[in-house]
């Protein structure tokens, strides 16, 4: 094993995948399978375990993982192509011919599926309408039941039948807007709860991530703000108020935070205008009045 | 042989421990005979620690003081939503933790939810102990393989509270499939794991192969199981009983406590018979119309209908791992069921649906997690196995990026162990510190993961921005269990790592209670004549007993009360040192008592009259 170990340092890094699991590049799934879990046995650090591996502990780990990898991406037939084509200088005479034949099934395979969408594509007439539409449909029915990720992806693939079609549009935009907003709330709700616990930092961040999911959620940027002055982060607090006070120009509260985080920086003038302002629509603010009166 | 060491299911209703003996694996039967103990600690009003049945038996009269459920309190923080809403349901206390944890009051004292799981663990240490009849201190313990980074370190936590050197941490479902596997591992195979225990649900994937066992998707619900179906059939008790009466039992603990027996018996009982009759008398009343009882009948179907929700959240579960896998039911060996909540018929009725196939009647769904956990440390610790386990981490693993994102790092289906870097770069001219913000989930908004922890790199070499490559390394063990360092790149210095932010306990605080559970265990080493003792006073007992109406006689015809009252009094002394297991005590009680046992006997010989 410690020869093995030694070899495989020495021009492991040079080894095709299939070189590592010890097969040639015509194997198919199961051999290849087979042949990591062979390999395992011996180089998945449980093999050896509590017996004093001193330096060829880290060692054996390392091959273990990358055993690992080849495993993992030969065993894809999308990644295993991929990796082929990159590696294809590499192969014998006959693995090449065996890869290449690979390929051209899969290309084939792929082919026939685009000339079946595309000969749909080009139908003119019912039978392309007819899919958009019963696609439409089943875009329609999952929205019904709540499931917007299936929705989406029926209804793209609708458009991409019948691209013409206002409903189907109007559809998709209505469906991506209301995943930004269930997003977006759902950041909302985490981030309340982190201001609730006090973590002012992560609320913030939260905060910041329901507004940009959706821009229009003032208690979003009003929550962000409040949290940075919290966080004793005037530079983000003033940012964020200032956002908010554009959404709202009517609250008080994110224009109070504005003057609070330019006191914070020091800079007096722009807190007392602000709270000027904020004044001279409710004149009876008493906090604002109190903190200009110590400015 | 080898070493010795035990492999533990530690479930939520009910824990399992097992050895390899003698080549096979067998399930350790517990110290009153009984091979599952239940997952029940309580602090008994005389301040007695009951664990298992004796703790289970006494839960309805002490409600406030016994804990059950433990595990779906294991991990978790106090903040979390989904903690928040399983609090409600307890009939114990939780207060939050200095770490936002959970702590549990029994008492006037505060345990931790690792601190609760080392008691029942402790029991299940004795219990084997007595069955090899030498110490254990080697364990293999069991998780739900959705079980996150936190909630497996709280596992691990326990298990070091309880003495126990946990060789490894593993997923139960494929705990299960070693034990199916064990002794016919050779030939090639798929299989499927559908696990749904007391408070979790997992399906998983395996390929087994020369001994092999190669996990290839797992997914599940970590608050999923026996006890959701058990809270629905309660609901379904106490809301029209709540509507009749205005008294929600739920709120009334020492209720809540017979509510909740009632409806795993109920449900139990529903696997083999139509209808079951819900009888609980007394179980509240009021003024004005006295004592109030509760009558019901529940039928399968009924149960079937108001459990349906969770019956199908499963399913899902089930489709979307094959998916991940790529596996098409046809292709399966075998599916296996585990977990007690799979003898509902309904349940095995729906995977017979979804996979074509009769599932497998080859293991007992109670027993084979433990029963593999031991497997597998047979498989570690003795040379001679020729099984190996490549199982995969549960989770993606990631950090959060700017604007709230998450990157991951570590797709979920990797093998583990295994292990990644991610290069940080900083970002201001001479900044000495950066925080990662590491994470667990498949969101690709980072609040919507699971938080690991938060580090801190400190003492970064002063340099312009850009300046400085810190390479992260996150590791994940054969345990599921993260660990990050970091190294700069430009100098190949090591850098520190601080936690900032981390639930569960701290290295001092487990130390401190490992401590105080080795005393207690101490406390309860009984000495080693004791047993000798307290035969003889129970035969000395029976012998007073026998004697007692002579000796009542004999007092009528001159003996006199006196001795008859000394005799008592020792007898009761005798019979609290017996029930204290104080020894020495014991001792010269047994002393007392066959002396006056002789005494007396003379007395009676002699006529009547007694010794002056």
């Amino acid at each position: 094993m410690q020869r093995e170990l030694r070899d495989l340092e020495e021009r492991g890094n040079t080894l095709t995948y299939y070189e590592l699991l010890g097969i040639t590049a015509d194997a198919d799934g199961a051999e290849i399978r087979r042949a990591y879990l062979t390999k395992s046995k011996r180089f998945h650090p449980d093999a050896w375990y509590g017996k004093e591996l001193g330096t060829y502990g880290p060692v054996l780990g390392k091959w273990f993982q990358r055993l690992a990898g080849a495993y993992q991406v030969l065993s894809d037939d999308e990644s295993r192509a991929a990796y082929d084509k990159d590696h294809v200088g590499k192969l014998s005479e006959k693995e090449r011919s065996a890869v290449e034949q690979r390929e051209l099934s899969r290309v084939e395979e792929e082919r026939r599926a685009r000339e079946r969408r595309e000969r749909l594509m080009h139908t003119k007439g019912f039978a392309r309408l007819g899919a958009a539409r019963r696609l439409y449909e089943e875009a329609i029915a999952h929205a019904e039941k709540g499931e917007r990720v299936q929705a989406i992806s029926a209804i793209k693939a609708a458009r991409e039948l019948d691209p013409n079609r206002k409903e189907i549009q109007a559809k998709l935009a209505e469906l991506e807007k209301e995943q930004a907003r269930a997003r977006a709330q759902s950041a909302l709700a985490s981030a309340r709860e982190r201001e609730d616990a006090g973590r002012w930092h992560e609320a913030m961040a939260a905060y910041s991530g329901a507004f940009q999911l959706d821009g229009h959620l003032y208690s979003a940027a009003l929550g962000a703000a409040r949290c940075a002055l919290e966080d004793n982060d005037p530079r983000n607090a003033s940012t964020w108020a200032a956002k908010a006070v554009e959404l709202s120009a009517d609250d008080p509260a994110p224009k109070l935070i504005l003057a609070k985080a330019f006191t914070a920086m020091n800079m007096k003038a722009r807190a007392r205008s602000e709270l000027a302002t904020l004044l001279n629509k409710n004149p009876d603010h008493k906090e604002a009045k109190a903190l200009l009166k110590a400015l | 042989m080898g070493e010795l060491v035990i492999g533990i299911d530690l479930g939520t209703t009910n824990s399992v421990v097992a050895t390899v003996h003698g080549g096979q694996p067998t399930v350790i039967p517990n110290r009153s005979g009984y091979r599952l103990t239940p997952s029940v600690v309580a602090m008994a009003r005389n301040g007695k620690r009951l664990v298992g049945a004796l703790a289970r038996r006494q839960a309805v009269t002490n409600a406030e003081r016994t804990v059950v459920a433990v595990k779906r309190l294991m991990g978790r923080r106090w903040s979390a939503k989904t903690t928040q809403d399983t609090l409600p349901r307890l009939p114990y206390t939780v207060v939050a933790g200095p770490h936002d944890d959970l702590r549990i009051a029994l008492g006037d004292q505060q345990y931790s939810p690792p601190e609760i799981s080392a008691m029942v663990l402790t029991e299940l240490r004795l219990d084997a102990e007595a069955f090899f009849g030498e110490p254990v201190s080697k364990a293999v313990i069991t998780c739900p393989a959705y079980f996150n980074d936190s909630q497996r370190n709280a596992t691990k936590d326990a298990g070091r509270i309880a003495g126990l050197d946990v060789i490894r941490i593993i997923n139960e479902p494929t705990s299960a499939a070693l034990a199916y596997g064990f002794g016919r591992a050779q030939a090639e195979k798929q299989v499927a794991v559908f696990d749904l225990g007391g408070g979790t649900f997992d399906f998983t994937v395996l390929h087994m192969f020369k001994g092999v066992f190669e996990v290839e998707a797992t997914g599940g619900d970590s608050l999923l199981g026996g006890e959701d179906f058990d809270n629905r059939i309660i609901d379904w008790l106490a809301v029209p009983f709540q509507e009749k009466h205005g008294i929600d039992l739920r709120k009334d603990k020492m209720a809540l406590q017979r509510l909740r027996d009632a409806a795993e018996k109920a449900k139990c009982e529903l696997s083999s018979l139509k209808t079951v009759e819900i009888n609980l008398p007394f179980i509240s009343a009021t003024q004005a119309s006295g004592p109030l009882h509760l009558q019901m009948s529940l039928t399968r179907e009924k149960l079937e209908e108001m459990t349906k929700d969770l019956v199908d959240r499963c399913m899902k579960v089930c489709e979307q791992v094959m998916n991940e896998a790529k596996v098409h039911a046809a292709q399966l060996g075998d599916v296996l069921l585990v977990g007690g909540q799979t003898r509902m018929p309904r349940i095995q009725e729906q995977v017979r649906h979804i996979f074509g196939r009769e599932p497998s009647k080859n293991v007992n769904p109670d027993e084979a997690v433990a029963l593999g956990a031991a497997i597998q440390g047979s498989m570690l610790l003795h040379e001679e196995s020729e099984m190996l386990l490549l199982d995969v981490t549960p989770h993606s693993l990631g950090i959060a990026i700017a604007g709230g994102f998450f990157q991951k790092i570590i797709a979920k289906n990797t093998t583990v162990p295994t292990s990644a870097h991610h290069v940080f770069t900083t970002v201001k001219d001479d900044q000495t510190s950066a925080k990662i913000t590491v994470l667990q989930g498949e969101s690709e908004i980072s609040l919507d993961n699971e938080l690991l922890g938060e580090f801190m790199l400190t003492g970064l070499r002063s340099a312009p921005r850009g300046g400085v490559d810190i390479d992260v390394i996150f590791d994940i063990s054969a345990d599921g269990i993260v660990s990050v360092s970091a190294v700069d790149v430009q100098t190949g210095v090591r850098q520190s790592i601080t936690v900032t932010a981390s639930s569960g306990l701290t290295e001092e605080e487990i130390q401190k209670a490992a401590l105080a559970n080795e005393d207690w265990m101490l406390g309860q080493k009984e000495d080693p004549d004791f047993q000798d003792r307290k035969t003889k006073a129970e035969e000395l007992f029976k012998e007073f007993e026998a004697l007692w109406p002579k000796l009542t006689r004999a007092a009528a015809n001159g003996l006199g009360q006196d001795p008859l009252q000394r005799a008592q009094a020792a007898l009761s002394v005798a019979r609290l040192q017996v029930a204290q297991k104080e020894s020495e005590g014991l001792a010269s009680s047994i002393d007392r008592l066959e002396r006056m046992l002789g005494a007396l006997k003379g007395a009676i010989e002699r006529g009547l009259g007694g010794p002056q």
